[in-house]
């Protein structure tokens, strides 16, 4: 933010309205752990829920973040500079956010220093903690580096290098986390991992996007000449990881839709939650398909409005489909936990499921608004 | 090394629940927990209709999700084929529960035994749970027993899982699991598969076993003969 443009007033009547929202999450967090996680509307057939999808959601977006700066900062595409510093910043407060979501969601957060004491290496989740974990301790140091003015130095090339493969690896693992479950074939095996992949490189570049046209507007800049090649560019990436994800979507409403596996046909039934239109899933048509054609047409595509409309769109579509994949894939009880629960569990969050969904975006809107106006995320190479 | 299994004999089995009921008590279990549960299904129309009824618990597998997935080594295989938990390194991800094929790990989302921590009495004249806790000893429910301390906390803490142990600290000085021992039926038989004179190894020869969704290959260590059939053999609880 532009602090000649931006009131003062308005500025800290924002961090004001976030500062609340991180207090009742921190009360929130306290309950939880003094209290246990039957605050939360998840049960044991289904065990994840709204804080585990905005953790996925989050966690995705920060790695696709992290893949973009790695255009420039790794692979020397120098006009995309002046959106490394930022994407590398709102990489990590989408990643904060993140942690915070999934950190709430453990059973016992004290016990994960045995994640370093005591891993497991065939476990999906301890790499994904780990690289997760690895790719923010990363992307902090290499943010320093950059905010004193190294960009080219071997260990600030080196830091980039390791944000990048962490960022290319932990949307994998998410996946694999779900993939290698046997007991949920629905949960669709390896192609997870590419799905996660997709998702991350869509959601990214959508709140790269996002963020960078409703930056521009509240800081009163407006997007100049360099920067609308830029945007161009962007929303190139943008356009193309939207339509990778419509195909693996295709791909898998077609599979859906045709087998006659029995878990297949239950989820079929069931993983539409978010209702439907003309038979296919609403945060499909409306996150995906929608965005998608609104960006193809010539007249549009380069107009900031419907820019920041399709990302928009784009970005509560893929957090709809997150929570869809989560939720459709546990919603009939496993074994004998069909004897204490219902045929078809339905649900709809908590509150304190929507305070901590609440303070995690809190924490990384806080985070955007301060590191914008102190420490000067458009700056690019002396 | 022994490598301890299960067979559960279907035509023995009445589904009294004694199993359920006496595992309740031997670890300690609280409400909305089953380490010991069942499945039941009720096919066809009256009067041509039929009960079917499957008792369960943790199948300790050989291949087992849980263990493979666990972050932090927390579920865990004894040496003698035990799928055991260490509650004490539980991150509380629940993905053992979210990974298990069975459906038989839950999770504890509150104190365990609440209604034993109340100050409220039944009624005028009685004492309140938490006083009749007291009473005896005060550990938390009045039938605790204190000999699943062996091998795991005696109650389980909230915010972690917890699921059958094959009575391991049972196991280890010589018993059979409580549940095992508790069945009027003598429906469950429990014993080494390492070792080919085992009750277990010979019923398994006996008599054609499943186990449940084989194929996934998980080896599930709890083999589920006979259904109502009537090949019989002599009454054992099979040995250690």
């Amino acid at each position: 933010m532009n602090q000649s443009k931006t009131s003062n007033g308005l500025f800290y009547t924002w961090l004001t309205v976030l500062g609340v929202a991180i207090l009742i999450g921190l009360f929130a967090a306290f309950k939880l752990l003094t209290q246990g996680h039957h605050l939360f509307n998840a049960n044991d057939v289904l065990i994840w829920s709204l804080p585990l999808g905005v953790y996925i959601y989050l966690a995705l977006a920060s790695s696709g973040l992290t893949l973009l700066a790695s255009i420039p900062l790794v692979f020397g595409v120098k006009r995309f500079e002046p959106f490394a510093k930022r994407l590398i910043f709102l990489a990590i407060a989408a990643l904060l956010g993140g942690f915070i979501s999934i950190g709430l969601e453990l059973g016992n957060v004290l016990h994960m220093v045995y994640i370093l004491f005591s891993p497991n290496l065939s476990s999906p989740i301890w790499w994904m903690g780990a690289i997760y974990s690895l790719e923010l301790v990363v992307l902090i140091f290499k943010f320093q580096r950059i905010h004193v003015g190294d960009w080219n130095s071997s260990t600030s090339k080196t830091l980039g290098k390791i944000g990048f493969i962490c960022a290319l690896i932990a949307p994998l693992m998410i996946g694999s986390v779900f993939g290698i479950t046997e007991s949920r074939v629905t949960y669709f095996g390896p192609i997870m991992s590419i799905y996660c992949l997709l998702m991350a490189i869509l959601s990214g570049s959508a709140l790269c996007l996002f963020y960078n046209l409703v930056n521009a507007q509240i800081t009163g800049n407006g997007v100049s000449d360099d920067n609308d090649t830029l945007f161009k560019e962007l929303t190139r990436v943008f356009t193309g990881s939207l339509g990778a994800v419509i195909i693996l979507t295709l791909i898998k409403m077609f599979f859906e839709g045709s087998t006659v596996i029995p878990e297949f046909l239950n989820y079929h039934k069931f993983a539409q939650i978010f209702g439907s239109i003309a038979g296919i899933n609403t945060e499909v048509l409306l996150g995906l398909f929608l965005p998608f054609v609104l960006i193809s047409i010539p007249g549009l595509r380069y107009n900031h409005s419907t820019r920041m409309l399709t990302s928009a769109l784009v970005l509560v579509g893929t957090l709809a489909m997150h929570m869809e994949i989560l939720l459709a894939g546990q919603s009939r009880p496993v074994g004998p936990k069909a004897e204490q629960f219902p045929d078809v569990i339905s649900y709809f969050p908590s509150i304190w499921e929507w305070i901590v969904f609440m303070l995690s975006i809190a924490v990384m809107l806080f985070l955007f608004s301060l590191g914008e106006r102190f420490l000067k995320l458009e700056s690019t190479p002396a | 090394m022994p490598r301890y299994a299960m067979v559960i004999d279907l035509q023995r089995c009445v589904g009294c629940s004694a199993c359920s009921i006496s595992c309740r008590n031997e670890n300690n279990v609280p409400d909305g927990i089953y380490w010991s549960n069942k499945i039941t299904e009720t096919s066809g129309t009256f009067p041509n209709v039929r009960y079917h009824y499957i008792p369960t618990l943790c199948n300790h597998c050989e291949n087992a999700p849980c263990v493979r997935g666990c972050p932090t080594g927390a579920m865990h295989k004894l040496e003698n084929g035990i799928t055991m938990h260490n509650p004490k390194k539980c991150i509380g991800c629940k993905y053992c529960e979210f990974n298990c094929p069975y459906g038989v790990i839950y999770f504890n989302w509150t104190y365990p035994h609440k209604p034993w921590k109340s100050k409220e009495k039944v009624m005028e004249g009685t004492a309140s749970p938490k006083e009749e806790v007291e009473k005896i000893g005060g550990n938390t429910i009045p039938y605790y027993n204190p000999e699943r301390e062996d091998t795991l906390p005696g109650i389980r803490p909230k915010g972690v899982v917890e699921k059958c142990t094959f009575c391991d600290h049972r196991v280890k000085r010589g018993k059979l699991p409580r549940c095992v021992d508790a069945c009027p039926a003598d429906a469950r038989v429990f014993g080494d598969m390492n070792d080919p004179n085992s009750k277990v190894r010979q019923l398994l020869g006996k008599f054609r076993p499943f186990r449940l969704r084989e194929q996934i290959g998980t080896e599930p260590h709890v083999f589920y003969i006979r259904d109502f059939n009537p090949a019989n053999y002599q009454p054992s609880k099979g040995g250690i």
